[in-house]
C-alpha cells in the first residue's frame, strides 16, 4: 500500500481545472481589451447624444474615458468578487486559491492576484514607471530651461509637461512605500497571513493602473496648462485634457482610499499573539498612520476634482466667479487635501527608513514611544494648515497668522523624529551599507528641506518667495531628496525579502554618490534661482537667471544618470543577482525571519510574539531564535530558511 | 523580535478553506465593521465639504449669483451660458428631497429589521421580506431623486444655488444606488438562506451603512430646504 504524502506547502496544492471561474480567462490583456472597446461605445453613445450640447466635447470626454476605467477593470477581474456576492454565488476555497496565484508561475503579475506579495510587486514595477514618466518630464523641463528663450518645447506643451511631471510624482510618491512595501512587508511584519481584505488590496491596485493611461492621455487632447494644482478657474477653463485629468485623479483616490482602508484594518485586526501595538515595528505605526491620513486627504481631493467635472461638464458653477462661484472655494477644498497629502507621502518612508536606522545601528529605535507620538502630531496638525498655501491669495486674512503658528507648530514633531534617528544612530554599531548611505542623505536633504520649509510657513518671508524657484527647490528637498530617498534606502533594505537576490553594492554605490551629489547641485540650484526671484512654472526667463538654470539642469542630467544606474542595479540584481539568505542583514522585526521567497501564507505556523521589535544589544536575545518551527526543511527553499 | 511557535497552530487544516478564510465569523465581522467605519469616516469628510461648498457659496454670494436676488430686466446677471438673467431663481420644491429621505430613513429601518430578524432567527422569510422591501424602499427613492431631476425649476447654468441643489441630489443618487446594490445583494442572499442560522454579522453592516445614508441625506435635505 502507498500513500501519497500531503503537499507540503498551500501553493502546492493541487487545483481542479475550473477552480477560479471567471479569473481563468481575465488577465491584464483582456482588461485592456475590455476597456478599449467599451471606451469605444461609450465614445459612440455619447458622441451621438452629446456632441452638438454646451459642453459636448468634456462630457464625451469624461464618458469615455470612465467607459475605459469600468472597462478594464471589468476586464481584470476586479469587479468578480462584488457581483458574485450580489448573485450569492461566493468564491470557493479553490477559487480563493487560484486568485492567490497558486500555479500561474510569473502570469499571476499580469492577473488579478490577491496575494499581497504579488501585489507588492506589481505596485513596485508601476511606481519604477511613473518614476520613470516623470522624471523623463523632469528632464524635458530642465533641457527647456537651459537656455533662456529655448525652442524646445511651445509653452503650451512645457505646461502640460509641468503638469503631468508634478501630478506623475505626486501619484508615484503617494503610492511609492505604501504600494510596494506595506503590501509586501507589513503583513508579514505583523505576523498576519495576507492583507485583511485581499481582493480589496488586489482591487486597490488595478484601480490605480486604470488611472495610468487616463494621465498620459492629457498629451494627446490638448494639454493641461494649470499645474497639478489646478487652480481654478484656469483649469476649468482648460482643453479637454482636463477632464482626463481630473478624472484621474478621481481613480486614484478612490485606489488610495481602498489601500488605506485595507492597511488600516490590517494593522488593527491581523496582527499575530502577542503583537500588541507597542510591538509594532516603526514601520507598521507609519504606514497605519500614513493611511489613516490618506483617509481624510483622499475625499477632499475626489471633492475637488467632481466639482471641477460638473463645472466642465455639466455647467455647474463652483469654481467659476463670473456665474456666482470662487477660486477660493477650489483653493480651500484642495488645499484640506493638499497638505495633508504631503505627509501621507513622507510619514511612510520616513518610518520605513526607521526600520533602516535601526537594523544597521544595532540599536532599539531610540524614543520609540516618542516617535509614534511625534507621528501622530503630524497627523493630527497637519489638518490644520492647509491655509498656509494662501498667504498670498488674501483669503482670509486674519487667519494668517493662526495657520503660521500651526505650520511652525509641525516642525516639533518633525523634528523630534530627527532627534531619534540621531539619538538612534549615536553610539550605535553602524554597518556602512548601501541603505544607510540613503539614510545619511537623508538626513542632509531633510535638513534642508525642513529648514526652508519654516522660511515658507511665515507669513512675510512667504510673501517674498511664493510662486518662485525657492517653493520648487523647498518642495524637491522634502518629497525628493527626503520622501524619495528614504523610500529608496527601503527598496535597498527589502529588496533581499522582495526578489530573493541580494542588490548589488558596489553599482548601488555609484548610483548613490552620482545621486546625492548631484541632487545637491540641481536644487541648490533651484535655490539660486529662486533668491534671484526667477518665477515658476514658465518656459522663458530672463538672462539674469541663466547660470543658476545652467547649473541645475546640469545637475539634473547627472541626477538622472544616477537613477538610471540605480535602476540598472535593480534590474540586473533582480534577474541575475547573488540569492539572498532569509536574512542578510540579521534583522530582529517577522519578516527576517520568513523564507525567502516567502510562502503563500507566509508563516507555516502561526507566529506567538513575544518581545519588542528590536532587541539589539540584549546578550539573552542576542541568540539566533528559530524562525517558529520551520514546518519545511530550510534546504526545500530556495535562498535557504535560516539566518 | 522574539517568537515562539508554542501556541502556534495550523489553521488551514481545519477545514475552513485555506485562503483569505482563516477567521471565523465574529473574526470576520471585526475587520469588515471596522473597514465599514473607515469608509464612513472618509465619506463623512465628504458630506463635511459638501455641506461647506453649500454654507460657503451661499455667504460669499459672489456677483449676487447665490440665488440671482439682484439680478433684473433693467440689470441682468449672467448665466453659465452667457444667457441674461433676470429673475431670482426660484426655489426647488422641498418635497421631493423629504420624500427621498423618507425612503431612505425606511430602508435603514428595514435592514434594522432584517438585522433583528437574523439575530433572533426569526426565519428566512421575515429576513428576505425586510431586505425586499427594503430594496423597493431605496428603488423608489432612486425613481423620486430621478423624477425630481426633471422637475427642477432651474438648471445648472444659473448661479450656486442651483449648481450645489443639484450636486446635492446627485450626491444622495450616488449613495442611494449603492445602497440599492447592497439591498439587492441582501435581498438575493437572503432568499438563498445565507442568514438564517444567525449569521446576522453583514446585516449588521448593512444596517449601519443604511442608517449612516439615512442620516447623511436627511441632512441634505434639511439644509437645501431651510437654507436657501
Amino acid at each position: 500500500m502507498t500513500t501519497e504524502a500531503a503537499p507540503r506547502l498551500l501553493e502546492d496544492t493541487p487545483l481542479p481545472p475550473k477552480a477560479g471561474g471567471l479569473y481563468r480567462r481575465q488577465n491584464m490583456w483582456v482588461g485592456l481589451v475590455a476597456g478599449i472597446v467599451l471606451a469605444f461605445i461609450g465614445w459612440l453613445i455619447s458622441h451621438a447624444l452629446l456632441q452638438g450640447s454646451n459642453w459636448g466635447t468634456d462630457m464625451v470626454v469624461t464618458v469615455t474615458m470612465t467607459c475605459w476605467v469600468i472597462g478594464f477593470n471589468a476586464g481584470v477581474g476586479t469587479f468578480n468578487g462584488p457581483f458574485r456576492w450580489l448573485t450569492n454565488d461566493d468564491q470557493t476555497a479553490e477559487d480563493e486559491l487560484y486568485a492567490a496565484g497558486v500555479g500561474q508561475g510569473a502570469k499571476r503579475y499580469f492577473k488579478f492576484c490577491t496575494d499581497h506579495k504579488v501585489v507588492g510587486t506589481q505596485y513596485l514595477v508601476l511606481v519604477m514607471v511613473l518614476f520613470a514618466v516623470g522624471g523623463t518630464l523632469a528632464m524635458m523641463i530642465r533641457t527647456q530651461l537651459i537656455t533662456p528663450h529655448s525652442s524646445f518645447m511651445t509653452p503650451q506643451l512645457y505646461n502640460t509637461v509641468v503638469t503631468v511631471h508634478g501630478i506623475c510624482m505626486i501619484v508615484a510618491t503617494i503610492i511609492m512605500v505604501t504600494g510596494p512595501f506595506t503590501n509586501f512587508i507589513m503583513p508579514i511584519m505583523i505576523g498576519a497571513k495576507d492583507m485583511a481584505f485581499p481582493r480589496l488590496n488586489a482591487a486597490s491596485f488595478w484601480v490605480v493602473f486604470s488611472a495610468v493611461p487616463c494621465l498620459l492621455a492629457v498629451f494627446f487632447l490638448g494639454g493641461v496648462n494649470a499645474g497639478w494644482t489646478t487652480y481654478a478657474p484656469l483649469s476649468v477653463q482648460d482643453p479637454p485634457a482636463m477632464d482626463t485629468f481630473a478624472l484621474t485623479i478621481l481613480v486614484f483616490a478612490a485606489s488610495v482610499t481602498l489601500a488605506g482602508v485595507n492597511i488600516i484594518v490590517t494593522i488593527v485586526t491581523m496582527r499575530a499573539e502577542g503583537m500588541t501595538m507597542f510591538r509594532l515595528p516603526i514601520f507598521t505605526w507609519g504606514s497605519m498612520l500614513g493611511s489613516a491620513l490618506g483617509l481624510y486627504a483622499m475625499p477632499a481631493f475626489i471633492m475637488a476634482m467632481v466639482l471641477m467635472i460638473t463645472d466642465r461638464a455639466t455647467g455647474t458653477s463652483f469654481y467659476v466667479a463670473a456665474q456666482g462661484g470662487t477660486g477660493w472655494l477650489w483653493e480651500n477644498i484642495f488645499w484640506i487635501m493638499g497638505h495633508p497629502e504631503v505627509y501621507v507621502i513622507l510619514i511612510p518612508p520616513v518610518a520605513a527608513m526607521l526600520e533602516v536606522v535601526v537594523t544597521f545601528s544595532r540599536k532599539p529605535l531610540f524614543g520609540y514611544v516618542i516617535v509614534i507620538a511625534a507621528l501622530v502630531a503630524i497627523d493630527a496638525l497637519s489638518i490644520l494648515v492647509w491655509a498656509h498655501h494662501m498667504f498670498t491669495t488674501g483669503w482670509a486674512p486674519d487667519l494668517s497668522g493662526p495657520f503660521m503658528l500651526t505650520t511652525e507648530l509641525i516642525s516639533i514633531p518633525t523634528g523630534l523624529i530627527f532627534l531619534c534617528v540621531i539619538g538612534t544612530l549615536w553610539k550605535g554599531r553602524i554597518w556602512a551599507r548601501l541603505p544607510m548611505f540613503f539614510v545619511y542623505l537623508f538626513l542632509w536633504n531633510f535638513i534642508i528641506g525642513g529648514v526652508t520649509g519654516i522660511y515658507l510657513s511665515d507669513v512675510p518671508a512667504d510673501g517674498l518667495f511664493h510662486n518662485d524657484m525657492f517653493v520648487t527647490a523647498h518642495f524637491h528637498y522634502t518629497l525628493m531628496g527626503g520622501a524619495m530617498i528614504a523610500a529608496t534606502a527601503a527598496l535597498c533594505y527589502w529588496f533581499p525579502k522582495m526578489t530573493g537576490k541580494m542588490l548589488n553594492e558596489r553599482i548601488g554605490k555609484i548610483a548613490f554618490w552620482i545621486i546625492a551629489i548631484s541632487f545637491q547641485v540641481t536644487y541648490l540650484g533651484m535655490f539660486w534661482e529662486g533668491f534671484e526671484g526667477m518665477p515658476r512654472r514658465v518656459a522663458y526667463y530672463d538672462p539674469t537667471f541663466l547660470h543658476a538654470n545652467q547649473m541645475a539642469t546640469v545637475g539634473a542630467y547627472a541626477l538622472i544618470i544616477g537613477w538610471l544606474v540605480l535602476l540598472y542595479d535593480v534590474i540586473h540584481s533582480w534577474r541575475n543577482g547573488t540569492p539572498a539568505p532569509a536574512n542578510p542583514w540579521g534583522a530582529k522585526t517577522l519578516e527576517w525571519k520568513v523564507p525567502t521567497p516567502v510562502p503563500l501564507e507566509n508563516f507555516l505556523v502561526e507566529p506567538v510574539v513575544t518581545s519588542d521589535p528590536y532587541t539589539y544589544g540584549e546578550p539573552e536575545k542576542e541568540a539566533p531564535e528559530p524562525a517558529a518551527k520551520p514546518a519545511h526543511e530550510p534546504e526545500l527553499i530556495p535562498g535557504g530558511g535560516g539566518t | 523580535m522574539t517568537l515562539t511557535a508554542e501556541h502556534g497552530h495550523e489553521e488551514a487544516a481545519g477545514g475552513e478553506p485555506p485562503h483569505g478564510h482563516h477567521q471565523s465569523p465574529a473574526q470576520r465581522h471585526r475587520k469588515e465593521h471596522l473597514a465599514l467605519w473607515l469608509f464612513i469616516g472618509g465619506d463623512i469628510v465628504f458630506f463635511a465639504l459638501t455641506i461647506f461648498t453649500w454654507f460657503y457659496t451661499r455667504a460669499l454670494n459672489t456677483n449676487g449669483m447665490w440665488r440671482g436676488a439682484s439680478c433684473t430686466t433693467a440689470n441682468p446677471c449672467t448665466d453659465g451660458l452667457g444667457n441674461p438673467l433676470t429673475h431670482e431663481v426660484p426655489t426647488a420644491n422641498p418635497w421631493y428631497g423629504v420624500v427621498v429621505a423618507v425612503l431612505i430613513v425606511v430602508a435603514a429601518v428595514l435592514a434594522w429589521s432584517a438585522e433583528r430578524s437574523s439575530v433572533q432567527r426569526a426565519g428566512r422569510s421575515s429576513i428576505t421580506g425586510a431586505s425586499g422591501m427594503a430594496l423597493v424602499a431605496v428603488l423608489a427613492a432612486v425613481v423620486v431623486q430621478c423624477i425630481e431631476f426633471g422637475a427642477l425649476p432651474f438648471t445648472t447654468v444659473v448661479g450656486t444655488y442651483a449648481s450645489t441643489y443639484e450636486f446635492f441630489m446627485g450626491s444622495t443618487l450616488a449613495h442611494a444606488l449603492v445602497l440599492s446594490f447592497l439591498a439587492l445583494g441582501f435581498l438575493v442572499r437572503s432568499r438563498a438562506g445565507r442568514y438564517d442560522d444567525g449569521q446576522w454579522y453583514q446585516l449588521r453592516l448593512y444596517r449601519i451603512f443604511a442608517v449612516w445614508i439615512a442620516v447623511s441625506v436627511c441632512v441634505l435635505t434639511f439644509v437645501s430646504s431651510v437654507f436657501t
